[in-house]
């Protein structure tokens, strides 16, 4: 009796937390005179409809893009965290305090403080109203290389890599064979947030993507408002086309991904 | 880009003297934490307890209370947008449906009511995360703490406020400064809040009703890249805001630290 009393406020959170979402798939499910005739509580059958009107105007491409640079930024972004962090837990060398803590201290700054040298940057070099400043940006990714640089320094023991130097093997060879294998749960957990921070990433493309074929989901859906100002039913079928995928894919892999998530807070 | 002229510390005396709209933007961000921040750490660390105690549903629960913080932002201004419009909003026309007031609130349309809004926004965004942290804090106190605590005859209230409250101390700062963090680079969700409403005819006021949601991330954007392209004075602005975050999370580690030592 106890545990339903406990259950009713988070039921009910939970349910406002929910209820947005339904709201957006009800929405795409009816044509826009149903939308404005009364409260759409039930699903209709205007889907197919509203997801032809959006597939006209290539929305679907959004999508494409989106997935090219999260995937291609998670990628580069966790080896070179990996190295990087490789290199600081477990080298010696000249200046090596120093980088450690200017990185650290690059974590500390907020990313619009760059953002317009980055643009210019990414002009001179010819490669703006591309895709490459969107990947690139993660390459130097501060949160990942301090967040590798424990990880190593605490899980890689020195004597395996130690045995495995006698034996004959290369560096790179210890990093591939012995300081991968030992990292796994961190870089699976680095690479979640990264997917995440990427796909979500919205100012960065508004200033550097101009051209509409490179427009990622956050674009697309901003572009989405101004194209159909009046016909509510292809934004709520645009919306829901764009967040519902990947709120199934979290629910599918929730186990992992909150994992990511808390490892920053409740460690540090 | 035209010829450059030096012109040494001119764009930063002029944000942080005469220029209106960097010092609103900061206090408009400020607002909206003040507004936030003290509410759903309360309400996320006593969710977190509920939840704590019922482990048969606490990884549905977190998974559900999760998604808003997973969804792109820009999509959440925008369904927001659809919620809280004047003339078509669901809101006004579940209000008016029930008879609760007789024509629709402009809520996008009048400062006050803006900026709640916009706290709500974030609220509903980032309760789920706040849960998940306390969640993940809880479990780890030891079990055998608050079994002793209840051997020795401690009430419920007793063991939350000597023992639970004291563990989570780090993560509630750690919740506290990352929120300023990124509270003051909020960007997202007021750009699209107020772009995308059902009345909308594409044109976008900058800041909102009055400027009153006007974020000083979006004060940068707007002066570097849209409205105008003073580069300059865009940098400058972005610096100065962080040194105001600077300030602000230095502050905050004092206050916090400070209650430790006594």
């Amino acid at each position: 009796m106890k545990k339903v009393l406990y259950l009713i406020p988070i039921v009910l959170f939970t349910l406002i937390s929910v209820l947005p979402f339904y709201v957006i798939i009800m929405m795409a499910t009816h044509s826009t005179a149903e939308i404005f005739s009364g409260l759409v509580i039930k699903p209709g059958n205007y889907f197919l409809e509203n997801m032809k009107t959006i597939f006209i105007n290539k929305f679907q491409y959004c999508y494409l893009n989106s997935v090219i640079v999260s995937v291609v930024s998670t990628v580069v972004s966790v080896l070179i965290s990996a190295l990087t962090g490789f290199a600081l837990s477990k080298y010696r060398f000249k200046l090596k305090k120093f980088f450690f803590l200017f990185i650290l201290a690059t974590m500390m700054i907020p990313g619009q403080i760059g953002m317009i040298g980055y643009v210019m940057e990414m002009k001179a070099m010819a490669l703006s109203n591309t895709l490459m400043p969107l990947i690139l940006v993660w390459c130097s990714n501060a949160f990942g290389v301090f967040f590798m640089t424990q990880f190593i320094g605490e899980t890689v023991p020195d004597e395996v890599i130690e045995s495995a130097r006698l034996d004959g093997c290369g560096e790179f060879g210890i990093f591939t064979r012995i300081v991968l294998p030992f990292s796994k749960p961190a870089m699976a957990t680095l690479a979640t947030l990264i997917f995440l921070w990427s796909w979500n990433n919205f100012l960065l493309p508004l200033v550097t993507v101009y051209n509409k074929e490179l427009y990622t989901i956050p674009l697309g859906i901003q572009a989405l408002q101004n194209t159909y100002v009046v016909d509510f039913g292809a934004r709520g079928a645009g919306l829901a086309f764009a967040v519902v995928p990947i709120l199934i894919l979290f629910c599918l892999g929730s186990k992992n991904f909150i994992k990511g998530l808390t490892a920053g807070a409740v460690k540090g | 880009m035209a010829e450059r002229k030096f012109i040494g510390f001119a764009n930063y005396i002029n944000i942080f003297t005469n220029n209106p709209f960097f010092w609103r933007s900061i206090w408009n961000t400020a607002l909206f934490m003040i507004g936030y921040i003290p509410l759903i750490i309360i309400l996320g660390l006593l969710l977190a307890v509920v939840l704590f105690n019922i482990p048969q549903c606490k990884r549905l629960f977190q998974t559900l209370n999760l998604l808003p913080y997973i969804t792109t932002p820009v999509a959440i201004g925008i369904i927001f947008s659809f919620i809280f419009d004047w003339s078509n909003g669901l809101l006004n026309r579940l209000l008016i449906a029930f008879h609760v007031i007789p024509d629709g609130v402009n809520w996008l349309g009048i400062g006050t009511l803006a900026r709640i809004v916009v706290i709500l926004l974030i609220f509903w965004r980032n309760l789920g995360y706040y849960l998940m942290i306390y969640l993940a804090g809880l479990t780890g106190i030891p079990a055998e703490l608050n079994e002793a605590a209840i051997v020795d005859g401690a009430s419920k209230p007793q063991i939350f406020f000597h023992i639970t409250l004291p563990f989570l101390r780090p993560i509630t700062l750690f919740l506290v400064v990352t929120s300023i963090i990124g509270g003051f680079q909020l960007f997202d969700e007021p750009y699209l809040l107020f772009s995308g409403g059902m009345a909308s005819n594409g044109l976008q006021i900058v800041g909102g009703p009055d400027r009153a949601c006007l974020t000083t991330v979006w004060y940068f954007f707007d002066t570097a890249f849209h409205s105008t392209t003073k580069l300059g004075l865009g940098s400058a602005i972005s610096y100065g805001l962080f040194m105001v975050i600077l300030v602000f999370s230095i502050f905050s580690l004092k206050i916090f630290t400070g209650k430790e030592e006594r």
